[in-house]
């Protein structure tokens, strides 16, 4: 379709888009949204004659409705009138992947990938069929790492109460069809294959294991023995234990108008009934207290993957606005150090970045990118004199007055998105913030010092201690690995694998 | 308005039918008509400056923000033999400073104003935009006049860049599964150099450009008179005028650059091509067909024929394939815009072993089917609610406005497009869809490219094994 944006650098990439995204994607969510792909500067160079305003524009962030139904689910409406469409998120907290069975890697993803394949009264291709014919779509999805699975959907406002019942009725009576599901396993098996030749998840798969070790968080995908295990049993009973009203956000944005849709909802959601499931989950491990290098093989990359970290905060941490500042210091965009060294000084890549992850459990800072091979080492020598720096120096003045104006001029542009506004109303919820939490925010990240950052610099982000994955043609990078600690191999699946990969069959699967 | 509160009113109905578990047949949830008159429009005012720089103008109220965009009308397709992946180069050079803003300040500014900011090249043009809050308007046109004015161009800047083009290349393309196969695919299925080559470039090309090419490029290229402005957001149209002259109007224009010639021979024969691919674990195959430009009667009824075959997963090609077949992890496809010759796409993304000629048998009987019976009336509705559906979702975020304005401006000189392009699908026929299958997706038009996984050694007992 024309209306949308086609693909960047190449026009097909549109096409094929729909091949790449539907395959399990790997990584973790960042705290900075703002991931560019821009093209910045050599050295920084300010000349400081374009005009600038100083006033950073105020606004006020539209609070959506809210209210709470009779069997506990938690509504959000945030009515934007300025287009035809609406946009619904179901978000049910207990029913992601953190509470599987350790047994079963995968069964609350598989449970919700399934839910529009059939239900008591429709079949897969009759939902297909109706989503499609009412301008509308509808997918559930949950992520590896997240407690929550998610059930979306979108569409045209006149045809919202239709689709919003068909979305209803396949989160609240999926069948799991056996033909269904034997289907279902078909396709994500060999898709397991196709994620682990791709170097971005075979990073992210081994830094998981490293930092989290048995903690539910490390498990990144399903496994070819735990798609072969489960069964429409073991779905449903998954569904019915795990999707629960009480623990369940709804949030709806767009052109709808939310006196009249609360209403609804409370008879259309009425069956929907209250149960006794509530929500824990165990903390995190501590951090590693040791570097480790681990190095999986990929005969012929002619880049290296390079990912480094430690576990840090969870989202509730005081030290929350300190990082996310000390993150755009580092190299949460095009304009921070990481960015400036080693792509526009160095040109040893497309672009590195910095993250901070932090959720209901502790998550890691990482820094990673993907460089070509030669300069491996290169690379390595100033991702840590990156890190070091940032631990050792005071961030300047003038620096730390940039970061904090980035994360909280951003909030005007936030305006223009319903989904990304009532983004932020989710967050809130599900961490129980108060209600002027965002109202208040910007002020947090106003305040934070560079002392601040120093501060959980020196706490957090220590070389000595993080963990690095690199990804990459081992015969020509694992002496350069071995300088920063024992260099322990590891195959495609995440297990120890044999020495030295003399062959292009390291990858097992 | 009548009809659309009509539906509300009978969808209300069935929701509490459904909810309250009373079975109801499919069939109950009757598709809505699609509005052939957009219920959105957006406002268009057009204005050309004394140096022919085109300027497109949306006011938009509701959020305190404004996207500019500067389209030029060159990508790849204006690069000769031996300078493939210039315009892309080139696009990199456009961040590395002018002659009031130093090297990287213009995405600082932007940035740490809060601000979205990029820029793509395609075959067809290139785009360089930022999205800032409304109050850094004039900071936006200082920085783009600036670097269409007088861009700063040294040897430092094109060596670093030039690494940099050429990490994006191994990173999207060398070290990714399937990554050559887009440029395989072009190279095969186009016979003139402007599509046949790939807009990432070749890596000996990107070594040798020189600065001289730089410069030259940019003289002939980069002028006010081959681009199109648009600027989208919380603005007055008078004071957002003023200022785009203030700051552009000055800039000489060139002559005008020389014309791109796309014009392919007529096919007679198949090409096929089998590849092998280091990193991919799954065969996939490609089947396309080389059609017509953007924005013409036939490309629509492609449009809408992709999508009747490839659109969601009601659509035929997915049902077949995915589902009823069971021999496709992923199918995608359906009609890219070019300003010349369109490429028609069909992808599949094969299970591990699949026999690729059942797949491509099955997509060539579904295509012959098409051109035997036509295609159903739910099908032509369906279509057209989700192309209202996407008319819709394209008009919602300045910066995409005004990046498809920019686009629609330069490849076929109608910004306008934004709001009309509904029409345009309206007035295809089913007929229409039955002819142009006929027409453009016959067997001697395709090009056909297999992927396969490039074979492992077979594992020996012991010792060391070959390196490849």
């Amino acid at each position: 379709m024309r209306f949308t944006m086609r693909g960047k650098f190449f026009p097909q990439a549109a096409v094929v888009a729909v091949l790449a995204c539907a395959l399990p994607a790997a990584g973790w969510s960042q705290v900075d949204t703002g991931q560019d792909k821009a093209i910045p500067p050599s050295k920084v160079e300010r000349l400081n004659r374009a005009p600038v305003s100083k006033e950073i524009l105020k606004v006020t962030l539209p609070r959506p409705v809210e209210t709470t139904l009779p069997n506990g689910i938690r509504v959000l409406i945030l009515e934007d009138h300025r287009f035809p469409l609406a946009a619904v998120e179901f978000d049910i907290d207990g029913a992601g992947q953190m509470y599987e069975p350790a047994n079963l890697p995968g069964l609350a993803v598989t449970t919700a990938r399934m839910l529009d394949q059939g239900t008591k009264t429709r079949t897969s291709k009759q939902i297909a069929e109706q989503i499609d014919s009412l301008g509308a779509s509808l997918s559930a999805s949950s992520g590896f790492g997240s407690g929550s699975t998610s059930l979306f959907a979108s569409g045209l406002s006149d045809t919202f109460d239709q689709w919003f019942a068909l979305a209803s009725e396949v989160l609240l009576h999926p069948s799991f069809p056996a033909d269904e599901l034997a289907q279902y396993r078909s396709r994500a098996k060999p898709a397991l294959l196709q994620q682990r030749a791709q170097p971005g998840f075979l990073a992210f798969q081994t830094m998981s294991r490293a930092l989290y070790g048995t903690y539910p968080a490390a498990v990144v995908s399903s496994t070819p023995e735990s798609l072969d295990a489960v069964t429409p049993e073991l779905l449903a009973n998954w569904h019915d234990a795990h999707y629960a009203p009480q623990n369940t956000v709804l949030a709806i944005s767009g052109d709808v108008h939310a006196d009249a849709l609360i209403a609804k909802l409370r008879q259309s959601l009425a069956e929907w009934k209250r149960s006794k499931e509530t929500v824990k989950l165990q903390p995190a491990p501590p951090p590693a207290t040791q570097t480790k290098v681990f190095l999986v093989d990929r005969p012929g990359s002619v880049q290296t993957t390079l990912l480094m970290g430690n576990l840090a905060i969870d989202r509730t941490n005081p030290d929350y606005p300190a990082l996310v500042v000390l993150n755009e210091v580092l190299g949460a965009g095009s304009a921070s150090r990481l960015f400036l060294n080693l792509r526009e000084e160095k040109g040893y890549t497309y672009g590195v970045y910095s993250s901070v992850t932090a959720r209901k459990y502790a998550g890691p800072w990482t820094a990673g990118g993907d460089l070509r091979t030669e300069v491996t080492g290169g690379a390595m020598t100033e991702f840590l004199r990156e890190l070091n720096r940032i631990r050792d120096e005071k961030v300047p003045d003038d620096e730390m007055d940039a970061a904090k104006r980035t994360v909280v001029a951003s909030f005007a542009l936030s305006l223009e998105s319903p989904q990304q506004l009532i983004g932020y109303a989710i967050t809130r919820k599900a961490y129980n913030f108060p209600a002027d939490y965002w109202d208040k925010y910007p002020a947090q990240i106003t305040a934070v010092t560079a002392d601040d950052v120093q501060r959980v610099a020196k706490k957090y982000i220590n070389p000595a201690t993080m963990q690095l994955v690199a990804v990459g043609d081992a015969e020509k990078i694992k002496s350069v690995l071995e300088k920063y600690g024992p260099v322990e191999m590891v195959d495609a699946s995440g297990k120890p694998a044999a020495e030295p990969a003399k062959s292009p069959g390291g990858n097992s699967q | 308005m009548k009809r659309f509160l009509f539906h509300w009113v009978a969808a209300a109905a069935l929701s509490l039918c459904i909810a309250g578990g009373v079975a109801s047949a499919p069939q109950q949830i009757a598709p809505a008509q699609a509005a052939v008159v957009p219920k959105v429009q957006i406002p268009i005012q057009q204005f050309t400056l004394e140096n022919g720089l085109r300027v497109v103008l949306s006011e938009d109220h509701a959020a305190p923000t404004v996207s500019l965009c500067i389209t030029f009308d060159v990508g790849s397709r204006n690069e000769l033999a031996g300078h493939t992946g210039f315009a892309h180069l080139f696009e990199h050079m456009m961040f590395q400073g002018s002659q009031n803003v130093g090297k990287g300040e213009h995405l600082i500014l932007v940035r740490v104003n809060g601000g979205d900011v990029n820029g793509t090249t395609t075959q067809d043009s290139t785009n360089y935009f930022e999205r800032v809050p409304a109050n850094q308007l004039d900071m936006a046109l200082f920085l783009e006049s600036d670097r269409m004015r007088a861009l700063r161009i040294n040897q430092a800047n094109l060596d670093n860049q030039r690494n940099t083009v050429q990490e994006e290349r191994r990173l999207r393309i060398d070290n990714q599964a399937y990554g050559k196969t887009y440029e395989i695919v072009d190279g095969l299925a186009y016979d003139s150099f402007a599509y046949k080559h790939s807009a990432m470039g070749s890596m000996d090309d990107l070594n040798a450009a020189s600065l001289e090419d730089v410069a030259s490029f940019f003289k002939t290229y980069y002028a006010p008179n081959n681009a199109v402005l648009t600027l989208v957001g919380d603005f007055k149209t008078p004071e957002a005028l003023a200022k785009i002259k203030k700051y552009f109007e000055d800039i000489p224009s060139q002559p005008a650059p020389p014309a791109v010639d796309v014009a392919e021979p007529a096919r007679t024969a198949q090409r096929r091509l089998q590849v092998e691919d280091s990193f991919a674990k799954l065969p996939r195959l490609d089947i396309v067909y080389k059609t017509v430009p953007g924005n013409t009667p036939d490309w629509y009824a492609l449009d809408m024929l992709g999508d009747i075959l490839f659109g969601g997963t009601s659509s035929r090609l997915y049902q077949l394939l995915v589902k009823e077949k069971a021999v496709a992890l992923q199918v995608g496809g359906g009609i890219a815009e070019r300003r010349g010759p369109s490429l028609f796409q069909a992808i599949a993304l094969m299970k591990p072993g699949q026999d690729a000629g059942e797949v491509e048998t099955l997509i060539n009987e579904e295509f012959e089917r098409v051109k035997k019976d036509g295609v159903t009336q739910a099908e032509m509705d369906k279509v057209r609610i989700q192309d209202r559906l996407a008319q819709a979702a394209g008009l919602t975020g300045t910066l995409n406005r005004a990046r498809t304005m920019g686009r629609d401006a330069v490849y076929f000189h109608d910004p306008g497009l934004i709001n009309t392009a509904l029409v345009n699908y309206s007035e295809v026929t089913a007929a229409d869809i039955q002819r142009v299958a006929r027409q453009y997706l016959g067997a001697e038009q395709s090009t056909v490219v297999l992927t396969v996984p490039k074979a492992q050694p077979p594992p020996t007992q012991e010792g060391p094994r070959e390196k490849q």
